[in-house]
């Protein structure tokens, strides 16, 4: 099992590189930089970042080809493999719907998502293929429709954290049936916590109900969600996600959608994801909030690297 | 007037590191990374290569475009970049080429009015951490960044014709100019005429990029003399005109490369050309010809590319001469 931690890019640049470096001394395999239309140009974030550390690899993503150009994402990736070698990863997705649809991108006025996701994968393969280069493209992914493209992924990372809903995704993508994708890891907004500290808690509703308010109606639907997003979703049509909207989504719906674990749960729930086939854990937003929140999780995954072997 | 050393992101990795490692060392003013759109370099991760491998020589782009990218991604490239280097970084704009343009299926209407309103909300956006922006032309509606607060980005505009020009005068910091010696001239004039009637300072930047080749032996000329071909059948005829370059001599130019090619069409490429066009030289003389134009008004120039036959000694060399004859 590999365990990544995702950088914020809303930190100012000396923060997100403190928190790399530590991430790597705490021996964490990954750390993830995300490209949200909100925050800092994630392709530079990392560049700094590989710069300062030595072995941890590097994802860059999520990362919208509905923002960027296969191109232009594939010549990232040139600048930064060349320059600090093959330790990176990307990651692409359709990308925060109502985030690219404040920057001019509307992903509802979009024909087939899936289809130009793939045509996106295909260019930037091909484009690094000719380099000499290699690097992992992994789908970000979450809906149906999506999840069924993801065979043509080296990986697919699901926006999921509740095994229920990891092992149905898993049913999708066809994994659980002995077929590809070959990697699968999960991303979520997590908090794992030695002790409980409400503001932390606080950052984790919110995340998560990010996730939860744009996952699809026949996901919700599916797993009895959507009547209880119901008010949430409605008030959000006409303001942002703030504490008034917040209040409106039962805790139990945010908890369905991110890793919200003690020191002592974590194993347990780390060897459930196991047991689904799931492979790699990217623990998203808050938990890379300080480097106090980094240790938390250093410690936690310290009893299970104890427990598990290693995979390489 | 300072001397600057130009890369494009067709460069590879190690020049560029080179390049930059090079300015840093000898104590030059900066690195210029022009975006050759398309290349395999990305421009902004490529200049996070240079800021984060020097330490106190300015970095900017030269230029990259609004019409290839969301203005927002070039608002959050910018901000990093900016807080890897703190005060080093510039930020420069332009249309792009035509031709580039065109070749991605891009068409550019009312280029002057894209300029304004880009850089106009780049300079909203970077102020504005946690505050709805909208610019309704550029589809950016409840925008709300997550960075920024102070940052003062400098701002060049890489844009030519007097419509630009002008716009330029009012909205940036400085300007990269490139073509014919007479039309640099005339721009600069224009511009700081431009400043005074609206009642703006006079600090303001003129950047001169314009090919420079190092010339040791005969057969670079030829080299000279091709790039001299691409540049001038380029060149707009609102330009040759400000430059007093007769169009006609530029128009066989374009019908000599449309017909027989870049090489046959060197060959008839006559010494006013290039004069018009390019500087060339020995180390000596190239800074020698780029210091003339601080006359013009020209603050800052920029060597390269294409350098000369052997890149890095000619960067050495005129490098070197130019800090032994400051």
């Amino acid at each position: 099992m590999k365990f990544g931690i995702g950088l914020n890019a809303n930190d100012p640049i000396p923060d997100v590189l403190a928190k790399g470096l530590e991430a790597e001394r705490l021996g964490l395999d990954y750390v993830w930089v995300s490209d949200l239309p909100s925050q800092r140009y994630a392709p530079v974030v990392a560049s700094a970042t590989a710069l300062t550390t030595h072995k941890i690899r590097i994802g860059l993503g999520l990362i919208s080809p509905f923002l960027h150009t296969p191109q232009q994402i594939a010549s990232c990736l040139n600048t930064l493999i060349g320059s600090y070698g093959g330790r990176f990863e990307l990651c692409i997705g359709p990308g925060d719907r109502e985030q690219l649809k404040r920057v001019g991108v509307d992903l509802d006025a979009l024909d087939n998502i899936p289809q130009h996701l793939l045509k996106a994968k295909k260019e930037i393969s091909q484009a690094l293929e000719n380099r000499g280069l290699e690097c992992r493209i992994w789908l970000g992914a979450q809906g149906s429709k999506l999840l069924k493209t993801a065979q043509s992924f080296d990986g697919v990372l699901l926006n999921y954290s509740s095994p229920e809903m990891i092992g149905w995704a898993l049913e999708v993508t066809g994994k659980a049936q002995g077929g590809k994708p070959s990697l699968v890891g999960v991303f979520a907004p997590s908090y794992i916590h030695r002790t409980f500290k409400p503001e932390m808690y606080k950052l984790l509703q919110l995340s998560s109900a990010i996730v939860a308010v744009e996952a699809s109606n026949s996901v919700l639907r599916r797993f009895s969600l959507l009547e209880a997003l119901g008010p949430a979703r409605r008030e959000l049509l006409s303001k942002p996600l703030d504490s008034s909207v917040l209040k409106l989504i039962p805790p139990e719906v945010v908890e369905k959608f991110s890793i919200f674990k003690s020191q002592d749960e974590l194993p347990t729930y780390i060897g459930e994801l196991e047991r689904l086939g799931v492979e790699h854990v990217v623990f998203s937003y808050p938990q890379g909030y300080s480097i106090e929140s980094l240790g938390e999780l250093a410690e936690g995954l310290s009893r299970i690297r104890g427990t598990y072997t290693q995979v390489d | 007037m300072n001397l600057s050393l130009g890369l494009t992101t067709s460069s590879s990795i190690e020049r560029t590191k080179w390049i930059s490692g090079m300015a840093d060392a000898l104590g030059l003013h900066g690195v210029w990374i022009g975006e050759d759109i398309g290349s395999v370099q990305e421009i902004f991760t490529t200049t996070s290569l240079a800021l984060l491998g020097t330490r106190r020589v300015n970095v900017g782009i030269g230029v990259t475009s609004p019409f290839i990218r969301n203005v927002t991604t070039i608002a959050r490239a910018a901000i990093a970049l900016s807080e890897i280097a703190p005060k080093r970084f510039r930020l420069g704009l332009g249309v792009g080429g035509l031709r580039d343009l065109a070749s991605m299926g891009i068409q550019i209407k009312k280029p002057t009015e894209m300029m304004r309103k880009t850089v106009r909300l780049l300079r909203v956006i970077w102020t504005s951490r946690g505050i709805p922006v909208s610019e309704g032309d550029l589809k950016i509606g409840g925008y709300r960044p997550q960075f920024g607060g102070k940052e003062e980005i400098p701002i060049f505009m890489g844009v030519r014709g007097p419509k630009l020009l002008a716009q330029a005068a009012e909205l940036a910091d400085g300007l990269i100019l490139s073509g014919p010696k007479k039309y640099v001239e005339e721009s600069i004039k224009l511009v700081l005429s431009r400043r005074t009637t609206l009642g703006l300072s006079s600090k303001f930047c003129f950047v001169l990029w314009t090919p420079t080749i190092m010339v040791l032996e005969r057969s670079d000329l030829e080299l000279v003399k091709k790039i001299v071909a691409i540049v001038a059948a380029d060149t707009p005829d609102s330009v040759l005109e400000m430059a007093g370059i007769a169009k006609d001599e530029v128009d066989e130019v374009r019908t000599d490369i449309a017909k027989h090619g870049i090489k046959d069409a060197a060959k008839n490429i006559s010494s006013n050309l290039v004069e018009q066009f390019c500087i060339s030289g020995d180390a000596g003389g190239i800074c020698e010809s780029l210091r003339h134009h601080s006359k013009l008004g020209v603050d800052e120039v920029v060597f390269g590319p294409p350098y000369g036959r052997d890149p890095k000694k000619a960067i050495t060399e005129v490098a070197e001469t130019w800090v032994r004859t400051e």
